[in-house]
């Protein structure tokens, strides 16, 4: 049987990616245009997917074209448009049917999306006089623009003017929004440092929703002890947990890049806490991904030449407690450690192995057969099943950890 | 020895909760009846056990009441002398460290690591060096074996019965949920020792790992105690020793393992502790150098009566994934070292000893594999040298920490280090067939600075293989 070379073609320099592609034996597309479509398989930018679905262009991919973001990924992936439509959807739900399906609300901190919000902020904020909040830019990343707020006065940085506390419109200098959460100021510490847990998540369809999680995710720390004192409230060696940040503390290690493995933090967790609590807390992480993407559901345009891999940000708290932070729709594969290198390289390769069964696209049947485990992803949830596989499902989900 | 009368047994025996779960036994047994002689109990009680295991609790508490005295001296007098060079060799080679410590302050481009007073190549070296000056009439039937790395008389246990005794865990499987809750229930509940080391030979579920040493160690009513002691020896860490900057260099090789960077800061707080505990001198089951006081010299011994050594930071770092609570992991980890790991250091004819230890391992495989011992010999790389590292560290960064906690586990099950004997024979059979191709020390460095990754059951299987 004559093995198929799909023709490939990416925006990123990665060499987990490129090298996947080149393991596979697929030819790189040689058209250098970047409207070009001579290709099969296109690990691209957002941008990039966005011109390429955008009806002016008159662009229209073929049954052989698959691509690895979904046109309007930024419902999810937009700090305020993730903000905007789980506020909907929680609404938009009956809780208490929504509960006793096992799913909850309560893993978003009160945020506010600016300037719209302003007021209400206003009042929650003089509300809660010792509450620390977190500023965040809605279309950043790596950390950029992100500072902790105890004063009003503070918000000066994004308006550009004098702020006082009796204002009720607040006007941005640029024209980004902002979102502003309330901190978590009790993480769940190791070793004295606060970490998040980054999390792989594979969606393959939203109609019906078809969700895959990775076994292999890993925490982030920071490099200096935590504190809650107010002086280092400006130390972002302390609080925020970004790479892209903790890479320049004189701390930062290359060979471990301060990331903690899931199996480690899992392992910990079960020791220090007891086995139940991890299973729960891994049951509370996949209540967060899937509320999540079900709220966004109903907005997404389901296209099927499209897949998307998330990398989920999830803080955890001294109670064990997860909290969503973003949901990244291109999550970093730069490589800081050999460690870090081959979880991306796998990664990418499990995902080519669902998207592209066999190095090709899937025939109807292929579609047809219910594979719940491929590499390192297994299925999360899979609306295409009846109501009790999905109940069975939710059930077996925490085996994934074991 | 401290003798307890029957007055202090019984007030012992009344504040063990097995103790009143017998009584009510007992009790249950007779019902209603009125009238209950001391040979109706009698009887009752050998018919359903109950005497057993009073008997067995009685002796637990007499066991207990008998402190443990530190072995100061050896029985065989070349050792006690050979302690006196040794612990001479290190104040020389503290002299030495402090020497540099002054010269990188002075010169910042200065980077020389060795800051450490010894390791454990030095000590196996030291140990090459023995030779008994006087043959032991006691052991006359061992036989002198030339090929040997270590060449000393002491009376070791057969290897076949360190064999034997492991044999068990080739059985081994992986527990269903039910059996698993079992054990918990079973950790719970028990209290004497003898029964903890047979849970932990066997399986310890991880949530119920550090409630099982507690317990072992007699910790688990005592952590108000425990908190007060360990808060007072952080008070006495304000006060700078030379050997905190030691233990913080020490520290940086931790700080660089993927599993145990998050605890570095915790690691360094226990060490500092440790070197200021007064206590470890009368807890440790062996001296393991010689105490004595130098003359003219800037640095005694610290309090615990023994120098820090590279890499003492790896016994800490496990058992920080026991609890959140830093006293705890330190008095699991003063434990866990006055127990055991300080045989590992110890030039002592104990079965414990890192002496007995690397005979024993040289034994196994010099008959069990005496075409890898051969090879090794011939090509310049002996079999203790490739091992005396993952021996003297209990595998710790060799292996990940659920691994090398279950060597915890066998530790304490069988109150022994023998377990490593029996994974460092496992680790050379399991890189054999690689060993056999080395032509040289190089090739022999090559094979171990691959990434590998050793499972302690996977250790335990290679070890019974030929």
């Amino acid at each position: 049987m004559q093995i198929k070379k799909l023709k490939w073609k990416t925006d990123f320099e990665k060499s987990v990616i490129i090298e996947n592609f080149v393991n596979r034996g697929w030819i790189k597309s040689q058209e250098k245009e970047e409207d070009s479509t001579d290709w099969n398989v296109y690990w691209a930018t957002v941008w990039n997917v966005r011109n390429i679905f955008n009806p002016k262009n008159g662009m229209r991919l073929n049954d052989q074209q698959i691509i690895n973001h979904f046109p309007n990924h930024y419902e999810l992936t937009r700090k305020d448009c993730m903000v905007k439509n789980l506020k909907r959807f929680k609404r938009e739900q009956d809780k208490e049917i929504y509960e006793q399906q096992g799913w909850n609300f309560d893993f978003l901190p009160t945020t506010y999306v600016f300037p719209g919000e302003y007021s209400l902020f206003v009042e929650e904020f003089h509300r809660c006089p010792n509450q620390t909040w977190i500023v965040k830019p809605a279309a950043r990343s790596q950390g950029k623009g992100i500072f902790l707020l105890r004063k009003i006065q503070q918000l000066k940085k994004i308006s550009g003017t004098t702020v006082t506390s009796n204002m009720t419109q607040l006007n941005l200098a640029s024209k980004e929004n902002y979102v502003v959460s309330k901190y978590i100021d009790n993480p769940l510490l190791i070793g004295g440092k606060k970490f998040d847990l980054r999390m792989y998540v594979l969606v393959t369809n939203y109609k019906p929703l078809k969700v895959w999680i990775y076994n292999k995710g890993f925490g982030r720390f920071c490099n200096e002890q935590y504190t809650t004192d107010v002086a280092e409230i400006e130390n972002m060696f302390v609080h925020l947990t970004n790479v892209a940040i903790q890479q320049y503390s004189d701390k930062y290690s290359q060979k471990h890049g301060g990331k903690y493995s899931i199996d480690a933090l899992k392992f910990y967790v079960e020791s220090a806490y007891g086995t139940e609590s991890f299973q729960k807390m891994m049951d509370d992480i996949h209540n967060i991904i899937l509320t999540s993407l079900k709220s966004v559901q109903a907005v997404i345009q389901n296209d099927k030449h499209c897949f998307e891999m998330y990398g989920y940000d999830i803080l955890l708290d001294a109670n064990l407690k997860p909290w969503l932070i973003e949901i990244n729709a291109s999550p970093s594969l730069t490589t800081t450690t050999p460690v870090d290198k081959n979880l991306k390289l796998n990664l990418i390769n499990d995902v080519y192995n669902i998207v592209l069964p066999n190095d090709d696209f899937p025939d109807n049947e292929q579609k047809q057969q219910q594979i719940n485990k491929v590499g390192g992803f297994s299925v999360l949830y899979d609306e295409s099943q009846d109501l009790i596989n999905r109940k069975a499902q939710k059930r077996q989900s925490v085996k994934i950890w074991k | 020895m401290q003798q307890l009368d029957n007055q202090e047994i019984l007030m012992k025996l009344k504040s063990s909760k097995q103790f009143w779960d017998i009584k009510k036994k007992i009790k249950q047994g007779f019902n209603e009846q009125q009238k209950i002689g001391v040979n109706d109990i009698q009887k009752f009680a050998q018919s359903c056990e109950v005497e057993d295991q009073l008997i067995k609790l009685i002796s637990h508490i007499l066991k207990k009441s008998k402190k443990r005295e530190t072995i100061k001296e050896d029985q065989i007098e070349f050792l006690n002398t050979s302690k006196v060079k040794w612990t001479e060799l290190l104040f020389k080679n503290l002299d030495i460290v402090h020497q540099k410590t002054k010269n990188q302050e002075e010169d910042d481009t200065n980077t020389d690591s060795k800051l450490y007073i010894y390791d454990e190549k030095n000590l196996l070296a030291f140990l090459q060096t023995l030779k008994q000056q006087q043959s032991s009439s006691l052991y006359q039937n061992v036989q002198f074996q030339s090929n040997k790395l270590l060449n000393i008389n002491i009376p070791l246990k057969s290897s076949q019965s360190i064999l034997d005794k492991y044999q068990y865990l080739l059985l081994q499987e992986e527990l269903q949920d039910e059996k698993i809750n079992k054990i918990r229930k079973q950790i719970e509940n028990e209290h004497l020792d003898i029964e903890l080391e047979k849970i932990a030979q066997n399986f310890v579920p991880n949530g119920e790992r550090c409630l099982l040493y507690l317990k072992y160690f007699e910790f688990d009513h005592q952590e108000t105690v425990i908190q007060q002691n360990f808060a007072k020896l952080q008070k006495e860490c304000l006060i700078q020793l030379f050997y905190d900057e030691l233990l913080e260099i020490d520290g940086h090789e931790i700080s660089e393992d993927t599993f145990y960077f998050v605890f570095q800061e915790q690691i360094l707080t226990c060490l500092k502790c440790f070197i200021r505990d007064k206590t470890i001198k009368e807890n440790i089951r062996i001296q393991f150098q010689n105490g004595l006081k130098k003359e003219n010299t800037e640095f005694q011994l610290p309090v615990t009566g023994f120098f820090p050594f590279k890499n003492i930071s790896k016994y800490v770092a496990p058992l920080c994934y026991l609890s959140t609570k830093i006293h705890i992991i330190y008095a699991l980890f003063k434990e866990f070292f006055c127990r055991y790991f300080c045989f590992l250091h110890s030039i002592s004819s104990e079965s414990n000893s890192i002496l007995s230890l690397c005979m024993q391992i040289e034994e196994i495989v010099s008959t069990r594999s005496p075409k890898l011992f051969h090879h090794l010999k011939v090509i310049g790389c002996d079999t203790l040298k490739l091992i005396i590292h993952q021996l003297v560290y209990c595998f710790i960064g060799d292996m990940d920490p659920p691994h090398i906690l279950s060597i915890y586990d066998q530790i304490i099950g069988h109150d022994s280090l023998e377990i490593l004997v029996i994974l460092c024979v496992g680790f050379l059979n399991k890189y054999k067939p690689k060993l056999l191709l080395a032509k040289n020390g190089e090739n022999i460095q090559q094979i171990f600075s691959e990434l590998r990754e050793d499972k302690f059951q996977e250790l335990v299987q290679f070890a019974y293989k030929q």
